[in-house]
């Protein structure tokens, strides 16, 4: 009775850890575990052929990750630092490749540099690009990269003291110069922790490799699209031998975790303190239209064409006819989206996406709440699982719950957990993958809200439950609306982890889409992905207008 | 009879002690101030009044009933209480009128009745015009007014207020006090007030709870506490007292570290031996008699003059009226009126 307040919370508490540990930690475990044994016993037999997808993740991800930086940490500079003209848009234009799966990024992409049937390749004539292949893949995944490091050069910059350069300024360096040793050398770690992640990202991705890498001639494999192949078609051996590529894929995790963790470290210790800064944005002068129009050429480039390929393709009849306006029409989008495939998928994204999205900020909440009790345990559960690649938490899960479970209770009632080959394993995934915008969203709300404002409630009369719907879910709801929509555009066009789980002979977007791609016509995948994009947009729209003016309203 | 007893309350957050064994009665109707300065547990004693922190030890009763002790706990919901918060807490989705009516509407009762309760309550506190308004458009005055009618509604027998005005500004908080002062005289509630601003407790209460470290220091009416302080702490807190440390010899007080002596007025107690003088700024007199310093800095402050002064390791502080053609250095010769000696800590 006393102590009631303490076992509330520990009832809590268990009621959070044992779904989330048994549907996201057990099953990666038990994965880690049988992976390794297999790694150590049989590391010398008919091995040697999978060291080519290591090496390959490894080469495409530093590749992807240089790329990213390369063109994010000047873009930063240039979109938050200076008084270049139509920032504003520039910044919505460049963090649109994250938003887009990277999927769709790689069928425009194809559309536009494939080597044969490409545009860009019909227009040169003699077909001098090529998108196949490791220089493709890794092209195509440091462009959908490019946000993350764009993010945290942006969020590092709005840190630091403009005081600091205006010091070097004083004493007597150039702007340039002032720029390249105050400012550049204090928003290094945060670019390459956004260049971490990129890497991260583009090793956990399954649908470009595979789109660029496996049907090439010869085939680029990486360990993702390698793990899909014996997970499908690897007979016997190729279950424990796709669980031993995850294990070796899940061991970059906490390294390129790891790297992070260390740059933040260091970056924290030099930023300001962020209060009350004003940045003036340094005058470009007489350099302004010069990089306008070199700003607008790699925002065309990189966004506007891909895209445009890829609504080019999505009306005509079929990839590769010849060009012409008479050839062009709209028939494909009634026929492609009206198809019964298409609207099972649809109705099936759609329920598994609201669910993911209900579990995720139920989840998400109760993690954020419970965060206070037991501190790091409980982010580290909710946020780890977002950084393990989809290919390995999906075989995990494969894995785990490929036999049903049988609980016994009171030695009388029995229950059996027959998940394998139904959608609930496809829920559970995408709940467990983005618990994390769950947890992270509400953590903010909640810093936010002002505890006297539930006491206040109680105070009133309410009882804890009642103040809390009352007083502190007013207050939560944006942040809470705006976790449900992220994961529902997530979920809904989520590729990696369904291609693994789906069940036999139904459908949802993301696999719909990559059967359309890469097995039957890439006109009707590139409707689905239009489609797909429109979608992403539109929520995308809503989330950036609706809900923080419903607040001040 | 009293309406809140305290007995030997203990509250720590994990290993800090932030209440320590505090023993208090609030009377039927009276304004009970907790002073103290921040991080001496008055806000936690208050929270634990409210119910939203639960006692270590010790038992709280609210009107002869026992809320908080061992194997009772009854939440803050079913205490009956009011409480105004620092930060307002008035709820941002709700207009001033749904605010003040939320209690009520808890209460299920008739809507005729919240309706009639509400209007007198934003009477009381003078925002009949703004019921429609949301919080956003309310300024940091009116929001504090919209959380005491809000307190007020349900008639609650006791209030709890906690630092109110300390988010104010000063002639709001000058204002808002005689509003407090009023509306007390005509509910005729039990109030207990947090504050760490002496001023404040002195012009408001009927008595005042000195807290430090997690203790009660003192409990008296204003005039008592000022008069004649228990402590030298309370001394100083309350009445901006100097405190010098020191020995008591024949009568005469020797600063520790200085040269300085006081000769003690003859009513003062005066035990022989280590001992702290208490010296309010205003009954020190700067003239022809007294200890000789230099004169370290000189705070004009309008109708009179602070001058400053070192002893030993600590400050000496002189309220007097201005006086022509004097600098910093010229040696001042300081006489007291009156002083205090406490016991050395």
């Amino acid at each position: 009775m006393i102590r009631d307040g303490a076992w509330g919370a520990r009832f809590g508490l268990s009621a959070w850890l044992v779904p989330v540990l048994f549907f996201g930690v057990g099953p990666l475990g038990v994965l880690w575990v049988r992976g390794l044994e297999f790694l150590v016993t049989r590391s010398d037999t008919a091995w040697s052929g999978e060291w080519g997808a290591l090496s390959n993740t490894i080469v495409i991800s530093t590749g992807a990750s240089l790329l990213a930086l390369g063109l994010g940490a000047p873009l930063a500079l240039l979109l938050f630092r200076t008084d270049l003209p139509f920032r504003r848009v520039f910044g919505v234009l460049f963090t649109l490749p994250s938003a887009i799966p990277a999927f769709i990024w790689g069928m425009g992409w194809l559309s536009l540099a494939s080597p044969r049937a490409g545009y860009l390749n019909r227009l040169w004539g003699t077909g001098p690009f090529d998108i196949y292949g490791v220089g493709g893949i890794a092209f195509v995944e440091g462009l959908s990269g490019l946000p993350f490091v764009l993010l945290a050069g942006a969020a590092a910059l709005r840190r630091i003291d403009p005081a600091l350069e205006e010091a070097a300024r004083v004493c007597g360096a150039s702007p340039f110069r002032a720029l390249t040793t105050a400012t550049l050398p204090l928003m290094l770690p945060s670019v390459l922790s956004g260049a971490v992640m990129v890497f991260l990202l583009t090793a956990s991705s399954f649908g470009v490799p595979y789109l660029l890498g496996v049907s090439a001639s010869p085939p680029t494999r990486v360990l993702t699209t390698r793990i899909y192949e014996l997970v499908l078609m690897g007979g016997a051996e190729g279950l424990p031998r796709a669980m031993a590529l995850a294990t070796l894929l899940l061991g970059l995790t906490p390294i390129a975790l790891g790297v992070m963790r260390w740059l933040g470290r260091g970056g924290r210790v030099r930023l300001g303190a962020g209060k009350g800064l004003s940045p003036r944005p340094m005058a470009l002068g007489k350099a302004r239209g010069p990089w306008v129009i070199a700003v607008s050429l790699v925002c065309a480039a990189c966004i506007v064409l891909p895209l445009g390929a890829l609504v080019l393709t999505s009306l005509q009849r079929s990839f590769g006819a010849p060009l012409s306006w008479e050839s062009l029409t709209f028939t494909r989008w009634g026929s492609v989206l009206g198809s019964e495939r298409a609207r099972g998928a649809l109705a099936n994204s759609v329920v598994l996406a609201t669910g993911a999205g209900v579990l995720v900020c139920g989840f998400g909440l109760s993690a954020a709440m419970l965060r206070r009790s037991s501190r790091g345990m409980v982010e580290a559960l909710s946020v780890g699982p977002f950084s393990v690649p989809g290919t390995v938490l999906a075989l995990a899960l494969l894995v785990a719950f490929s036999r049903d479970w049988r609980f016994i209770a009171f030695e009388r009632i029995a229950w059996v957990l027959a998940l394998a080959h139904t959608p609930w394993l496809l829920l559970i995934a995408y709940a467990v993958k983005y618990l994390a915008l769950g947890e992270r969203n509400s953590s903010e709300g909640l810093a936010q809200l002002d505890l006297s404002l539930v006491e206040a409630a109680r105070l009133s009369g309410a009882g804890p439950l009642r103040a809390f719907r009352d007083a502190a879910l007013p207050v939560l709801r944006p942040a809470l609306i705006s976790a449900f929509v992220l994961a529902f555009l997530t979920c809904a066009s989520e590729m990696t982890m369904s291609v693994l789980l789906v069940p036999a002979g139904s459908q949802v977007l993301g696999t719909l889409l990559f059967e359309l791609q890469s097995y039957d016509d890439p006109a009707a995948a590139a409707v689905l992905a239009c489609a797909l994009v429109v979608l992403v947009l539109v929520g995308r729209g809503v989330l950036a207008l609706g809900p923080r003016s419903s607040v001040e309203g | 009879m009293a309406t809140i007893v305290l007995d030997g309350v203990v509250k720590a957050y994990g290993k800090n002690p932030v209440v320590r064994g505090l023993s208090l009665e609030v009377h039927e109707g009276e304004l009970l101030s907790l002073l103290g300065p921040s991080g001496c547990g008055k806000t936690t004693t208050l929270r634990m009044l409210a119910g939203l922190e639960h006692p270590d030890q010790g038992t709280i009763d609210i009107g002869g009933t026992r809320v908080a002790g061992p194997g009772v706990r009854v939440p803050p919901e079913r205490r009956g209480l009011g409480m105004v918060f620092q930060s307002y807490a008035v709820w941002p989705n709700r207009s001033v009128e749904a605010n003040v009516a939320y209690p009520l509407a808890l209460r299920r009762l008739a809507r005729s009745e919240i309706s009639e309760r509400v209007r007198t309550a934003l009477r009381w506190v003078r925002l009949e015009a703004f019921a429609e308004r949301m919080p956003h458009e309310l300024s940091g005055g009116q929001l504090q007014r919209v959380a005491l009618a809000r307190a007020l509604v349900s008639n609650p027998r006791v209030l709890l207020l906690d630092e109110p005005l300390s988010n104010l500004d000063a002639a709001l908080r000058e204002e808002l006090r005689a509003e407090l002062a009023a509306l007390r005289e005509r509910l005729g509630t039990t109030l207990v007030f947090v504050t760490h601003d002496q001023a404040e407790a002195l012009a408001l209460s009927d008595r005042i709870a000195v807290m430090n470290g997690g203790v009660l220091e003192q409990v008296d009416a204003p005039e008592r506490l000022y008069h004649a302080p228990a402590s030298a702490f309370v001394a100083r807190f309350v009445g901006g007292a100097n405190v010098l440390p020191g020995v008591v010899r024949d009568g005469v007080f020797h600063c520790a570290q200085s040269e300085a002596t006081f000769a003690l007025p003859n009513e003062v107690a005066r035990s022989e031996g280590p001992a702290t003088l208490v010296l309010r700024p205003e009954d020190l007199e700067l003239g022809t008699e007294g200890t000789p310093l230099p004169l370290a800095a000189r705070l004009f402050l309008g109708n009179s003059v602070e001058y400053r002064f070192a002893v030993g390791t600590s400050l000496l502080r002189v309220v007097a009226p201005p006086m022509e053609g004097v600098r910093t250095g010229q040696v001042l010769r300081i006489r007291a009126r009156r002083a205090r000696v406490f016991a050395a800590p």
